[in-house]
Order: C-alpha cells, then structure tokens, then sequence
C-alpha cells in the first residue's frame, strides 16, 4: 500500500530521522497541533481501515517505549518484550487484530532515535536476557524502505550481550540491513503461511518463495532467523501445504540458523469478524469451527488445533529435530500432545527461548 | 383543517378501501359492540368523502362494531364521525389516521414500520423523525426511522411476522440487508417456527455461514432435506421445531464441534452416578475442568451425596472420562 499522506506532529524537530521519511516518502507533510485532524481524515473515509494504511503520522511515543508482551494467564506466554516504534501496517492482511485493535486504527512511526537508543541502554544495562521484538503492533519491516530506524536498532543492538532483537516481517524489505555489523545480535523472523492464504488473505505481502529467498539472503550475511506459522488456518488439505512450506524453509536455510520456530492457529477478538465481513467478502476464515477460548477469544476448536500442531511439529522435528519450536498462547493439553511436554513453572517457556536465544546469538550466558 | 363532526349512512361508506388501516388489530370485535351497547360512541370514527362515497381514516373497529349491533336493520344505519373537509390532502388524512391511535396507545412495531413506511410517501426520513412527537407521541431518532424503513421494505409476510412476534426488530433489520431470494427463505422459516429474538438471530447467523463457507446459496442451505423436514412437520410444536433446526443448524455448521460433544454427553450419560449428581463438560470442552455438581437440604442429604461420590471413585467409566 503505498502512503499518499503523510501529517507530523508540529512537536517533532525537523531532524535529519524526519528529513529522511519525507525524501524517502515523495510527499508533501501536513505539520500539525495534534491527533485530531490525522483522525478526522482517517474516520471521514469510507473504509477507514483502509484509509489508515495510506496515511501514516509521525508522532512521539507518549507511551512506554520498552513493555511486556499483554499475555493472558489461561494459556502459556512466551515473556517476549515488545519495542514499541510504530503502530499498524501498510499490508492488508484480513485476518490481522491491528484493525480491531486501536480506535480508529493510525499508521504512526515515532520519531526520536535518541531516545529510543537512550531507552535501550537502560534496558542493555541489566543483568537479565531479554528477547525483544519491534513486530507486535507493527510489521518490522515496513519501515525499512522510508527510514533508519531498522537499521539503527541493529546496530545499536550490535554493541551490547543481554538482548536479542527480533524483526519480524512479511516483506522482503532486507537490503539495507544486509551490509550491516550485526554482531549475530538481531533475528530476522518472517510470518509464514500457506501461499493459498499468503494469497487469498495477506494482501500486500510477499509470496512464500521471494520471503524464503529473503531469509536465504540475510543468513548469508550472518543473520540469525526465525519463523512464525501464526495464524495458522485450518482449510481442506491445510496439513499437506503446511508440511510444504516446512519443506521449503529448509530448502532455504540451514536448521542451524533458525532461533525458533513460533506456532499459533488463527484466533482472534470476537468483533474482528465483523471486520473481516466488511472487508474481506471473499474471505472464509471466520467461518471455521471455533469456540469461544478462556480468554475470550475465538480460537478453533481444541482437537483441530492439536491436529495440525501435531501434523506441522513432527514435520519440523523431521528436519531440524533439536530446533526450539514453541506455541503462542496455548494450555497444558495442547502441549502435552504436541511437544510431549509441558512449560509450566512461570517463566519456564521464556527461560528456553532465552537458552536458544543465548546459543544462537552469543548473548552473556552467565544471564541464563 | 377542521373536520365537521355528522350523522352518515353506513350503507355511504366503503369498507373495501383500506388504505388508511394501519392497525394490526383485527381481533374480535365482541367487547367493542357490547361497549357501544352500553356506553354509546365515546370516540366518533373519522370518515374521508370520496367519489360520492367515504372511506375511512380511524376507527375501521368501531364501524365494524356499530354494523355488528346494527346487523338486523338492513338499511338506513347511521353513524356518527367526523367528515374531513372534501379537499383534505392524502397526507393529511395519513396524519390523522396515524395520530388518532398513536395519541391513543403506543403503536406496535409492526404499526410503526407500516405508519413510516407510507408516511415516507411525503417525507423523507429527516423530517419524519423532527415531527415524530407530533405525529407518534413520541421522538424517533433519524436512525431508527431509516431502519424502519429498511424493514418496511420486506416483503410478506414480513410485517405480519413481526406483528405476531415471530420476527423481531433485530432479526428483521438483519434480514432486510439480505438479497431478495434470501429473505423469502428466511421470512418462510420463522412463519414456520417459534423463537425468541438470539435464537432468530442464531439461526439466520448459520445459514449465513454455512452458505459462506460452503459457497452455495443460503436457499441451498435452508433446502436441505433434514431442514425441510423439521419445517414441513404440521404436528410439531413451532417451539420443538425451533429446537429440532437450530440443533441441525449447530451440527451443520460445526461438525466436529457437535461430534465431540455428543460423545463427552454420551460419556457422561453413561457413568450415572445416582443420587442426582450432575457432571458438566468443560466450557467449550477447550479447558479440562468437568464440573460435579449437586443439592443438598440438609447435612444427612449432603452426606448421602458425597457418599455416592466417593463410591463412584471405582467407577470405571469416570475414570476413562478422565483420560481421554
């Protein structure tokens, strides 16, 4: 989706991070007080979702730069720690919470490398692991082509050992960060799916083969990587073309370089369906068997859930069988049948990410 | 705009035009001609002269009821009503006519769509909700007006349905978003069956997905053999019908959902353990936790109960539900 309007927030300093968007970008900035007219021109359009992904704002953080992944206590977290440098995304992925998620959803990147990197320092400080991940309320890499701050982070996150930064992404948006000195400190994750849905539900995106090649790209150049099947979804045959894309992600890449592997089959807050009804009317993911989960989302029902799992992980361990593969949010029962065990001390999942990520990415194991 | 208030022969007044009728009320007019007996013509009806003839604006019961007393006499009935002026407008005799029972009680739903609906002919749905107060006795926002017209586009027997509470407000504003073809299908089954208003709503929520799922046609859905054959049943209650199609409605659209369950129930079922212990299945069968549950009115009660639980300890179906 390409951004046609582009407003800043009058209180941003017109510094080399702003001039370089506005270059990059090719559009003429509308300087303003506040929120309201970004707002105002976003919820005055017909599809204000859509409208949303056109006009991106650039704004401070009034927020927490540095905050904990809002897990829920029914189902097993992953302790994740989320950078929070922007919000929403310019692809158009039917199924994705961010459009039920913020009122009225906004693309904003937040301006100030400084103080990100001041943030940072604090957080590199401690003596502690941490695997952190910009890829929550964003697409990492997005931003790739219109600012400096991917690149930034992985050089900021290149002079330190207790943290992992982790880019997640569906594009394929890697060149300037391929010459970088990443210092083995920064995973390059992509989101994967079947290209049936990679086709029918992730508009905007890059296929399955240009984000494995990509993934190709980046490992020659030293990057660690890791992958996401989430949100999975379950469609006639689904198991036959996940098991492919676990083949061809091993056609591309070595086992050794994979960090993790995360998977989750699609869930989502009851009032994104009707999102996805508006406007996704070709689109038949809302109509699969779910039930209403512990958490109070609609999550498939349990044994299709531990069918596909089961499927996807012993496909998986065929390839790489000592690669660390985990679940988003699942309970006790799903991991049981599926891994053959279950993480149940707090803690106890993101403390075997944190092993994975110390002997992927050479973090301070005296941390562990 | 004073209407003048006369006698006029019954034999002068057409009872086949109703174009001012917006009452469902067609109920037995018994207690009305007996308080007409009694009491006498409190409210006279309001009569419109027309083509050498009048036609009526409000009180199509009264007139009934007054020909009901009078049926003897064949000729030469008079009544008493009031007579618009000969060039009263359309629009004004609409007014009265919705005015003259709206300041009487609160109109139906199913009145008010109707009433809307025509009053639509002259105003649009801004000025219908500025003047509601004048004209309903009472305020309608601008929204719920343009609802109202949504569903007084609903074909029969869309408004009768909702006259008999067959078709609720919600579940006919969501059906009248729907393609012709597909509100008929709709329309049918609730004339065919008995729900409340999340039950409606349920039903037309699965048809619409299996249809969307399955790519055919919600008619395809609703043409199934077992579905036809729950509706066509004469002998069932419209409340077991309900039942008998959302239960079908369920399994339809989720199979494997409505297998499972039934084999935890089955399970369940079968362990009896006596005594009136009831064992629940975990919400959504997506947690692990069953539920025993049971009543107690006194100690020796209570005691009696967690006996049988503990005898049921051996049991070994309990067991084998435990460990699936």
């Amino acid at each position: 989706m390409k951004i046609d309007t582009l407003f800043i927030d009058k209180a941003i300093p017109e510094n080399f991070e702003i001039k370089y968007i506005i270059s990059r970008l090719g559009a003429d900035p509308q300087w303003v007080e506040n929120t309201k007219t970004v707002y105002d021109h976003i919820n005055d359009a017909d599809d204000p979702i859509l409208k949303a992904k056109k006009t991106l704002y650039i704004t401070k953080n009034k927020g927490a730069v540095i905050k904990a992944c809002p897990g829920t206590s029914f189902y097993t977290c992953c302790d994740y720690t989320i950078l929070h440098t922007g919000t929403f995304c310019t692809m158009d992925c039917s199924y994705c919470i961010l459009q039920a998620y913020f009122h009225p959803p906004v693309l904003q990147y937040f301006a100030g490398l400084t103080t990100l990197g001041n943030t940072l320092e604090n957080t590199f400080s401690q003596n502690k692991i941490f695997r952190i991940g910009t890829g929550e309320y964003t697409d990492s890499l997005i931003w790739e082509k219109i600012s400096l701050q991917p690149k930034f982070l992985v050089e900021t996150f290149a002079k330190q050992n207790n943290s992992l930064l982790e880019l997640k992404t569906k594009t394929i948006n890697i060149e300037s960060l391929l010459p970088l000195d990443h210092n083995e400190k920064t995973v390059i994750a992509w989101s994967l799916n079947t290209p049936d849905i990679i086709g029918s539900e992730e508009k905007g995106t890059a296929s399955l083969k240009a984000r494995l090649e990509a993934a190709s790209r980046v490992e020659s150049k030293g990057y660690k990587l890791a992958f996401h099947f989430d949100p999975m979804v379950i469609y006639p045959e689904c198991e036959i073309q996940y098991k492919r894309v676990v083949q061809q992600i091993f056609q591309h890449v070595r086992p050794e370089s994979i960090v993790w592997i995360s998977i989750g089959t699609f869930r989502f807050m009851p009032k994104l369906k009707q999102i996805i009804e508006t406007r996704f009317k070709h689109s038949t993911i809302p109509y699969g068997e779910f039930i209403l989960g512990l958490d109070n989302k609609m999550r498939y029902f349990k044994p299709l859930r531990i069918k596909i799992y089961q499927e996807i992980i012993s496909c998986i361990k065929e390839y790489a069988p000592n690669l660390m593969v985990y679940f988003c949010m699942e309970d006790e029962e799903v991991w049981e049948k599926c891994m053959g065990f279950f993480p149940e001390k707090e803690g106890e999942l993101g403390h075997l990410l944190d092993k994975s990520a110390v002997k992927h990415c050479s973090l301070n194991s005296n941390l562990l | 705009m004073s209407d003048c208030l006369c006698k006029i022969n019954i034999n002068d007044i057409d009872l086949t035009d109703e174009r001012y009728k917006i009452s469902f009320s067609n109920t037995n007019i018994d207690f009305l001609a007996r308080s007409l007996r009694e009491t006498g013509l409190i409210y006279p009806p309001i009569v419109r002269p027309l083509n050498n003839k009048f036609i009526i604006i409000s009180g199509f019961n009264r007139i009934r009821a007054h020909i009901h007393n009078n049926r003897v006499h064949n000729n030469g009935i008079k009544i008493l009503v009031y007579k618009t002026e000969p060039d009263a407008t359309d629009y004004q005799c609409l007014l009265k006519s919705i005015s003259s029972l709206a300041f009487q009680r609160s109109l139906t739903l199913a009145e008010l769509i109707l009433c809307t609906k025509r009053l639509h002919e002259f105003l649009d749905k801004q000025q219908i909700a500025q003047k509601s107060p004048a004209i309903f006795n009472t305020e309608l926002a601008e929204g719920f007006v343009r609802d109202l017209l949504f569903i007084g586009d609903l074909p029969d027997p869309g408004l009768q349905l909702i006259h008999t509470g067959n078709l609720s407000f919600k579940s006919a504003k969501r059906i009248s978003l729907l393609g012709k073809e597909t509100i008929k299908v709709f329309l049918d089954i609730f004339s065919k069956i008995h729900a409340s208003q999340n039950k409606q709503l349920e039903i037309i929520l699965y048809i619409m997905e299996i249809s969307a799922r399955d790519a055919i046609k919600p008619k395809a859905v609703y043409m199934n053999q077992e579905i036809q054959d729950i509706l066509s049943d004469e002998k069932k209650d419209p409340g077991l019908k309900t039942r008998d199609l959302r239960a079908c409605l369920f399994e339809q659209r989720f199979p494997i959902v409505f297998k499972a369950h039934q084999r935890v129930m089955e399970k369940i079922t079968s362990i009896k353990l006596g005594n009136n212990i009831k064992i629940l299945p975990p919400k959504n069968l997506d947690s692990q936790d069953y539920s025993i549950s049971f009543t107690a009115k006194n100690y020796n009660q209570f005691q009696a109960k967690v006996q049988s639980l503990h005898k049921s300890l051996e049991n070994k179906k309990l067991k084998e539900l435990f460990t699936p």
